[in-house]
């Protein structure tokens, strides 16, 4: 896992304590905590994170401030924590340039799943190569390497790629793949997709005919198998 | 026609309705009058002719009979009979004030009107004398009338035309009363109906009904901040207890999933986490339910392609990873095909997810849940349908007939805090759906979901 610094900003010590446990048992070691608004801006110009988790309520300048003063200079990725769980929240945060939003209270492994997806997202050129049960994906190089061989993969198929690699182990329906590649209006993709699909099968399955780590869920969507999950 | 205007109508129906009867009662008086008034009379009036017939020429004189005697006197009159040049040459009881002799146009005169204050009648005879009886003073009143043909004529259409001008007047004032009190009572009547479906809205303050107007604003102000306040309250305590719950599934997780932990404290922080997450579910029920129920977050429409959202929600109960006795299948009536629909795509995942969630919780024993979209009677369809072991008939009634049942669990089953169908409900209304449930042949449960095609 490459090593990301991460800032993780709430009022709560407890919450704050459980974040940091689990992003450590997570494999990232490089953490930073801020009990304030203030303390979480001043901690971000200071450390640079290279992703900040921020709380929407907190004591003296709230998450969206903290989001409105970051975005000011910074892309740097921002995941959106809040107790209030309202559309309205979502809609602001998401307004203000937060990269994703999360209503608690949540499960660790839907953070860390959201988190990795932005991190995947945001810094492409750290991406790891993801070992699949017949080959090892190269994300950074877009390419595949199977028996020996190295193989290229399109750029709509490097895409299809990383939103089942951001999902790994989940379902990913039909549309949200065709969004992917085609963004809002995606009707009428879905036999291009299973084209694309196939080509990407082709690509990184042992036996293409008989898929294990890109299956199909059928009449749903696919869902991609990393390695220990595949065997 | 709502009932507002129903009442309207009927009040200005049955104010003509009154006039009506007002006017036939009036009718039927004046005719009692008239009768009664002439029952009122001496019952038998004096008849001239009669008196006439009783005084004869006899035996060289001038005599009455016993019949015409008796009529003079039973009526206290007095009679006398003229010749032809106006002298008496019979009389009985004539007042000696009165002349013994008359001229033609004294004659004409009294015949006419009265003799001095005498009201008299008199009879031609055939033998050319002319009898003459007379009344006492203030016992019978005597008119004459001549009135020219055309100015009857014009009387008479004239007062037909004051009648009807009349009826019509009282008619439109009528109308024109009824409409204003309409037109001030209207949003009244509304606003109360509006209150009583929990919708308070504001009134005009003005015009003389602006009192009740203003009680009304006030009940309506009431209402609305009570409901805020639960909101309110709802949404603050639901506020408080997500950052520790974020805690108790946080740790709970980590302890399910740490290798070094024993069996047992493993499967005991599964247990937590599990029974966090129906916590978590229970908050988020809450909060949804309140804010439909109070109309605190309005849908957000958007185009929304059902089949795309029953796929999603399949594909999320299937994430969510729950236990493997349960199968979960998407199957869609026509496949590649979109089914555009406008609606709040979150609250219809949601719907979903509840109805799948109602399958898995009624069946603990495990069963196959499939969830199809298509299209039927104008409606877009969505079915979910498990071989569980489906509903009582009388539960099933109840849910037909709309009643509010929070849950098809069985009461004495594990918790279930039982907002989920309500919400169920109330994101089909919003979405100005209907719902319906059915057996699953040969068991189980299966809930239709119909959304109209042109929202």
């Amino acid at each position: 896992m490459a090593d990301y610094r991460i800032l993780l900003a709430d009022d709560d010590r407890g919450l704050l304590e459980m974040l940091l446990s689990i992003f450590r048992r997570a494999g990232y070691h490089d953490l930073l905590t801020a009990s304030s608004g203030l303390e979480a801006l001043r901690l971000w110009r200071e450390e640079q994170p290279d992703l900040v988790v921020l709380d929407v309520m907190m004591p003296g300048m709230d998450g969206f401030s903290v989001l409105r003063e970051i975005r000011r200079a910074s892309r740097v990725p921002v995941l959106m924590l809040t107790a209030r769980g309202e559309a309205e929240d979502r809609i602001e945060g998401l307004e203000n340039g937060a990269d994703d939003y999360l209503p608690k209270p949540f499960l660790p492994k839907e953070l860390l799943l959201r988190a990795g997806a932005i991190l995947s997202r945001a810094y492409p050129e750290r991406k790891e190569q993801v070992a699949l049960a017949g080959s090892t994906v190269d994300m950074a190089n877009a390419e595949v390497w199977k028996n020996g061989e190295r193989i290229s993969l399109t750029a709509k198929e490097l895409q299809l790629f990383e939103k089942l690699y951001e999902n790994a182990g989940r379902i990913v329906t039909t549309g949200a793949l065709c969004e992917t590649i085609c963004g809002e209006f995606w009707q009428g993709y879905e036999t291009t997709l299973s084209t694309h699909i196939r080509h990407l099968r082709e690509k990184i399955e042992e036996n293409p005919s008989r898929p294990v780590s890109l299956v199909t869920v059928k009449g749903i969507g696919y869902r991609l198998n990393l390695k220990e999950a595949a065997s | 026609m709502n009932s507002v205007q129903r009442f309207f109508r009927r009040y200005i129906l049955s104010m003509i309705g009154i006039i009506f009867l007002f006017l036939g009662i009036n009718i039927a008086l004046f005719f009692a009058v008239m009768v009664i008034g002439s029952m009122s009379g001496s019952g038998t009036s004096l008849s001239v002719r009669d008196l006439s017939d009783g005084v004869v020429w006899q035996d060289g004189a001038w005599t009455a009979d016993s019949a015409a005697l008796s009529i003079l006197r039973k009526n206290d009159a007095w009679a006398m009979l003229l010749d032809e040049n106006g002298n008496v040459v019979w009389q009985q009881d004539l007042p000696e004030d009165l002349p013994r002799s008359y001229t033609s146009a004294d004659i004409a005169s009294f015949s006419r009107w009265y003799l001095d204050s005498y009201p008299v009648k008199i009879w031609a005879r055939e033998d050319g004398s002319l009898m003459v009886a007379g009344l006492q003073p203030r016992t019978l009143v005597k008119f004459y009338y001549s009135l020219e043909w055309p100015y009857i004529e014009v009387m008479a259409g004239g007062i037909a035309a004051v009648f009807l001008c009349n009826l019509f007047l009282i008619i439109f004032l009528i109308l024109r009363n009824t409409r204003k009190v309409e037109k001030a009572l209207t949003p009244i009547l509304q606003g109360i109906q509006d209150l009583s479906r929990g919708k308070p809205r504001h009134l005009e303050e003005q015009g003389e009904l602006a009192e009740i107007s203003r009680g009304l604003n006030r009940a309506a102000d009431y209402m609305s901040r009570k409901d805020n306040t639960r909101a309110e309250w709802i949404r603050g305590v639901s506020h408080d207890i997500r950052t520790p719950l974020s805690i108790v599934l946080g740790y709970a997780s980590e302890l399910e999933e740490n290798d070094v932990l024993p069996q047992e404290a493993r499967k005991q922080a599964g247990i937590i986490r599990l029974e966090s997450e129906k916590m978590k579910r229970l908050i988020d029920d809450l909060n949804l339910t309140t804010k439909l129920e109070y109309a605190l977050q309005p849908v957000q429409v958007k185009n929304v392609d059902l089949a795309e959202t029953g796929r999603l929600a399949a594909g999320e109960a299937l994430n969510s990873g729950l236990p493997q006795q349960y199968e979960i299948a998407f199957s869609e009536a026509r496949p590649g095909r979109s089914l555009p629909f406008s609606g709040d795509s979150s609250l219809l995942l949601r719907m979903l997810d509840n109805l799948i969630r109602n399958s898995v919780i009624h069946n603990p024993q495990g069963c196959r849940i499939i969830l199809s979209a298509g299209e039927e009677d104008g409606y877009y369809l969505y079915t979910v349908s498990d071989d569980g072991i489906g509903l009582s008939p009388a539960l099933l009634a109840a849910l037909n007939q709309g009643q509010d049942i929070s849950s098809t669990r069985n009461c004495g089953g594990k918790s279930e805090h039982g907002l989920g169908l309500k919400l169920v409900r109330q994101i089909v209304r919003a979405h100005q759906g209907k719902i319906q449930f059915s057996d699953t042949v040969p068991h189980g449960l299966t809930v239709k979901v119909f959304l109209p095609i042109k929202s």
